[in-house]
C-alpha cells in the first residue's frame, strides 16, 4: 500500500506545520499590556461591531497619548489583539479560548450583543481571565455566578420598560395596550422580558407579542395587525436592523401609533438615513452626549461626541461610548490593583467607583453596572429636515419635552 | 495490510499525543475531531449513495439541544435553568457533570437515529435536487422552530452547564479532545467496516443506477434508511460534544448551523475526495487549518479567502485531493497499469 505513505507524510506534513505556528504573546510585553478582544467584523452584527471597535481604539489612543496606565511606577501602553467573531457565537468562544491559550492573553474586552458575551464568558470564567464587557445587556448574564465579568452597561431589561410607565403616565395613570416585536435573540428577548414585566406592573395589556427572526428585513405582517388593532404603544427590539426596518415599514405603510418605542436608534443612524420618517420615535440609550458626566480624559459627553465625529466620520452611538467607558474601567482599576496579578485586577475591578463621560460606574455582585440609569430620547426634526435626537426621559436629564401621542401620517 | 497496521497504530498514537503536543490547540484539534466526523459520515449519502444531503446538520443540532437537556434536566429543573433572568444559580458537581453528559451523549445519538428512520422513509425516496432541497429546508425549518420553544431557551439560547472544578485548567481541553476523539475513532471504525461489506456495493449501486439496484432485487429504501441512520448517530454525538464545548447553543448559528457546518461538510467531503475512505479526513483536517490560517492573516477578508480556495479545488480538483492523487499515481492505489497496452493504444491514435 503506497496510500500509506502518502498519509504517512501529509500526517508528518501537519505536524511541522502546527508545531510552527506555536507563536505565543504575553499580556504583558515591555511596556505593552495587551488586552484580547473578539469583535463582529463580519456577519449581522457588524456595524455595531464596528462601533465597538472604534469605541474601543479611540480610548487606547487617548489613554496611551495622555500618559498611559501606571503599575508599579512604570508607565504602561494598552494595545489590543483583535479577532473576527463573525456574529457567531460558536466562532466567538473558539476566539476566546485562542486568545487566552494561544496568544496569552490574560485581559479581555467584549465582543459585540449578549449572544456572544454569553458564549465567551464561560471561557474567561474557567480561565480566571477578567473581562470587561460593554456590549453583552442580557440579564441572564449576571445571574450565572461569574466573578470574572463585568459590564458597563445597565441590563437589558431596563432598557424599554420606562417607555410603558411614560405611555401609563401620558394615558392619566390608566393602563395601555401594547404591541411588542421582538427579534428572537437574547438581548432583544431580555429587553421583551423588561417590558412584560412593566405591563404587569402598570396593569397594562399586549396585544401583540411577536417574534422577528435574525435576519430581520420584514416586519409587514406584525404592522397589519398593529393597524387593525390600533395599540397604544409599538415596541420594537432587534438590533440595527430591527431599528431600520420598523422604520422603512411604518412610514411605508403608513402605520399610525400613538407611541412608537425602540432600540438602537442612534446605532442605526436612523435620523440620519431616515429622517423626517423616523421622527417621534422614541429610543432606549445608554448614554447620550448631552449627559453630564465628566471624565479627565474625555472630558464629557460633548467633546467626546466631537472628537470622535472628528475622528472616525459619524456622531457615536451608545455602543461606541460605553466600549470607550471599558477601557477607561481598566486602567482604572490596573493603577488601583498595581500589579497585574489577575486575581487582583478582578478585585480592583470589582471594587470599581468611578465617573466617566459615560456615566458612573459601579458593579454589583453579579457584575452589572448599577449606577448608571437608562435614558430615553426622541427623534426629533425641524421643518428643513434636519433631524436630532433629544433626551426626554428621565426628567433628570430631559433636554425636550416628549411629543405625544404622534401625529398620524395623514397630518405629517 | 501490515502497512496498514502501521498506519493505524501510527495515527492513534499520535490522536493520542496531540494534546500534550500542542497543549495550545486542544480546542481546534477538538473542533477537527468534530469536522471529520462530520464529513466521514456525509460521505455515506453524498459519496457512496449519490444523495446531496444537507439535512445532515439536523441531527447535529438535535444532538446538541438533547445532550445539553439531558444534562441540565437529570439534575435540575430546565424550564429554570433556560429561563431569561432566572433568579437561581445551579452548579453541577463533578459527578453531576459527567453522569448527565454521558447520558446526554447516548440520547444525542440514539433520539436522531430514530428520527433520521422516520423522516428518511418519507423523503429518501425523492432524488437529485429534490431531496437535497428537501432537507435544506429540514435544516431551516428545525432552526426556526427550536428558535420558538422556551423550555431550551427559545431566542435567548442554552447556555450548557459550564465544566466542573476538576484536575486543572487544562482538563477541560483534554475532556472534550478525548471524547471527540473517541467518538472520531468509533466512526472511522465504524464506517471502515461498512465499507467492506456489500452494504457499500448496494450504496454504490444506488449512486450509479438506483433504478436497475432495484430491478436487482436491491430494496434500495431500506439500504438509504439504514445509510442515513447511521449518518445520524455520529452526527448526534459530535453535536452533543460540540455543545459542550462550545458553551452556548444558539438555535440558528450554533445548533442548526446550515449556513456554516451544513455547508461545511459537503465542502469538507468534496475538497478531500467524496466515495473515498480518506478522502473526507484529508478534506477536513485541510479545510480546518486553512481556515484557521485565513483567520488569523486575512482578517476581514477570511471569506473571500475561503472562496477562493474553493472555487480553486473545484476548478483544479474536480475530484478532491484524493482523486486528484489517484489519477496522479494510480499505482500507488494499487491501480494496475499496463505501461505496454496504454502506449499501444496512445500510439495507436
Amino acid at each position: 500500500m503506497r496510500l500509506n505513505k502518502i498519509i504517512l507524510s501529509f500526517v508528518s506534513a501537519l505536524v511541522i506545520l502546527f508545531s510552527t505556528s506555536v507563536a505565543s504573546f504575553a499580556k504583558v510585553v515591555g511596556d505593552k499590556i495587551i488586552l484580547g478582544a473578539a469583535i463582529s467584523l463580519t456577519g449581522k452584527y457588524s456595524s455595531n461591531g464596528v462601533h465597538t471597535q472604534n469605541g474601543y481604539n479611540m480610548a487606547v489612543d487617548r489613554i496611551n497619548s495622555m500618559g498611559g496606565v501606571k503599575v508599579g511606577g512604570k508607565t504602561y501602553k494598552f494595545d489590543i489583539i483583535y479577532y473576527d467573531d463573525e456574529s457567531n457565537p460558536k466562532r466567538a468562544a473558539q476566539l476566546a479560548e485562542r486568545l487566552i491559550s494561544q496568544d496569552g492573553v490574560e485581559f479581555m474586552l467584549g465582543p459585540y450583543s449578549s449572544g456572544l458575551t454569553k458564549a465567551i464568558a464561560p471561557v474567561t470564567e474557567k480561565y480566571g481571565v477578567p473581562m470587561v464587557e460593554a456590549n453583552g445587556a442580557s440579564r441572564s448574564l449576571f445571574t450565572k455566578g461569574y466573578k470574572y465579568l463585568f459590564a458597563v452597561l445597565a441590563p437589558a431589561n431596563l432598557y424599554l420598560d420606562v417607555a410603558i410607565d411614560l405611555a401609563v403616565e401620558k394615558n392619566n395613570g390608566k393602563p395601555v395596550t401594547v404591541a411588542m416585536a421582538f427579534e428572537q435573540d437574547a438581548f432583544s428577548q431580555d429587553v421583551r422580558l423588561g417590558v412584560l414585566d412593566a405591563i404587569k406592573r402598570t396593569g397594562s395589556k399586549k396585544v401583540i407579542d411577536d417574534k422577528l427572526p435574525k435576519e430581520l428585513n420584514d416586519m409587514a405582517a406584525t404592522l397589519v395587525k398593529v393597524k387593525q388593532m390600533k395599540p397604544d404603544v409599538l415596541v420594537v427590539s432587534g438590533h440595527t436592523k430591527g431599528a431600520l426596518t420598523a422604520i422603512r415599514q411604518i412610514s411605508e405603510m403608513k402605520v399610525d401609533v400613538p407611541m412608537l418605542a425602540m432600540t438602537h436608534c442612534d446605532a442605526a443612524k436612523l435620523s440620519k438615513q431616515h429622517g423626517k420618517n423616523s421622527q417621534y420615535a422614541l429610543c432606549a440609550s445608554q448614554w447620550h452626549k448631552t449627559l453630564t458626566y465628566k471624565d479627565n480624559f474625555f472630558k464629557d459627553g460633548m467633546t467626546y461626541d466631537a472628537d470622535f465625529t472628528k475622528e472616525f466620520g459619524y456622531a457615536p452611538p451608545y455602543q461606541a461610548a460605553e466600549s470607550s467607558a471599558a477601557l477607561l474601567v481598566f486602567k482604572d482599576a490596573f493603577e488601583r490593583a498595581n500589579s497585574f496579578d489577575q486575581k487582583k485586577v478582578r478585585d480592583a475591578l470589582a471594587a470599581t467607583n468611578m465617573q466617566t463621560f459615560y456615566g458612573n460606574i459601579k458593579f454589583a455582585e453579579g457584575g452589572q453596572n448599577v449606577d448608571k440609569p437608562m435614558v430615553l430620547f426622541q427623534v426629533m426634526c425641524d421643518d428643513a429636515g434636519k433631524c436630532e435626537n433629544k433626551v426626554v426621559a428621565p426628567t433628570k436629564w430631559a433636554s425636550a419635552k416628549l411629543i405625544h401621542p404622534i401625529p398620524s401620517w395623514s397630518k405629517r | 495490510m501490515k502497512n496498514n497496521l502501521i498506519l493505524y497504530i501510527g495515527i492513534l498514537i499520535f490522536g493520542i499525543a496531540a494534546p500534550f503536543i500542542f497543549p495550545a490547540f486542544k480546542v481546534q484539534l477538538s473542533i477537527l475531531c468534530v469536522l471529520i466526523v462530520l464529513a466521514t459520515t456525509w460521505n455515506i449519502q453524498g459519496g457512496e449513495m449519490g444523495y446531496n444531503s444537507f439535512g445532515n446538520i439536523l441531527f447535529y443540532g438535535l444532538g446538541m439541544y438533547l445532550c445539553a437537556s439531558v444534562q441540565v434536566g437529570m439534575f435540575f429543573p430546565l424550564a429554570e435553568w433556560t429561563e431569561s433572568g432566572g433568579e437561581k444559580t445551579f452548579v453541577h458537581t463533578p459527578v453531576q457533570f459527567f453522569q448527565g453528559m454521558a447520558v446526554g451523549l447516548i440520547v444525542a445519538a440514539v433520539v436522531p437515529t430514530i428520527v433520521a428512520g422516520l423522516i428518511g422513509y418519507s423523503i429518501l425516496g425523492l432524488r437529485g435536487h429534490y431531496f437535497a432541497i428537501c432537507t435544506l429546508g429540514l435544516g431551516v425549518a428545525a432552526g426556526e422552530i427550536s428558535g420558538g420553544i422556551e423550555i431550551i431557551g427559545a431566542g435567548q439560547g442554552f447556555t450548557t452547564p459550564p465544566f466542573p472544578d476538576v484536575g486543572s485548567l487544562d482538563s477541560r481541553g483534554e475532556f472534550f479532545y478525548f471524547l471527540s476523539f473517541f467518538v472520531l475513532v468509533l466512526t472511522f471504525v465504524t464506517v471502515r467496516s461498512i465499507y467492506t461489506t456489500r452494504f457499500k456495493l448496494i450504496l454504490n449501486a444506488i449512486r450509479d443506477n438506483e433504478d436497475k439496484a432495484e430491478a436487482m432485487g436491491i430494496e434500495t429504501m431500506k439500504y438509504k434508511i439504514i445509510g442515513w441512520m447511521i449518518s445520524a448517530f455520529f452526527c448526534g454525538l459530535a453535536g452533543g460534544i460540540m455543545g459542550g464545548l462550545v458553551g452556548y447553543i444558539d438555535s440558528t448559528d450554533v445548533a442548526f448551523d446550515g449556513r456554516e457546518m451544513g455547508v461545511f461538510m459537503v465542502l469538507m467531503a468534496i475538497l478531500g475526495g467524496k466515495g473515498t475512505l480518506w478522502g473526507p479526513i484529508i478534506g477536513a483536517t485541510v479545510f480546518h487549518i486553512f481556515k484557521e490560517g485565513f483567520w488569523t492573516f486575512f482578517l476581514g477578508w477570511q471569506y473571500v479567502a475561503l472562496g477562493v480556495l474553493i472555487v480553486v479545488i473545484v476548478i483544479y480538483f474536480p475530484e478532491g485531493i484524493m482523486g486528484w492523487l489517484r489519477e496522479k499515481y494510480p499505482e500507488r492505489f494499487g491501480e494496475v497499469v499496463d505501461e505496454k497496452d496504454r502506449k499501444a493504444q496512445v500510439e495507436l491514435k
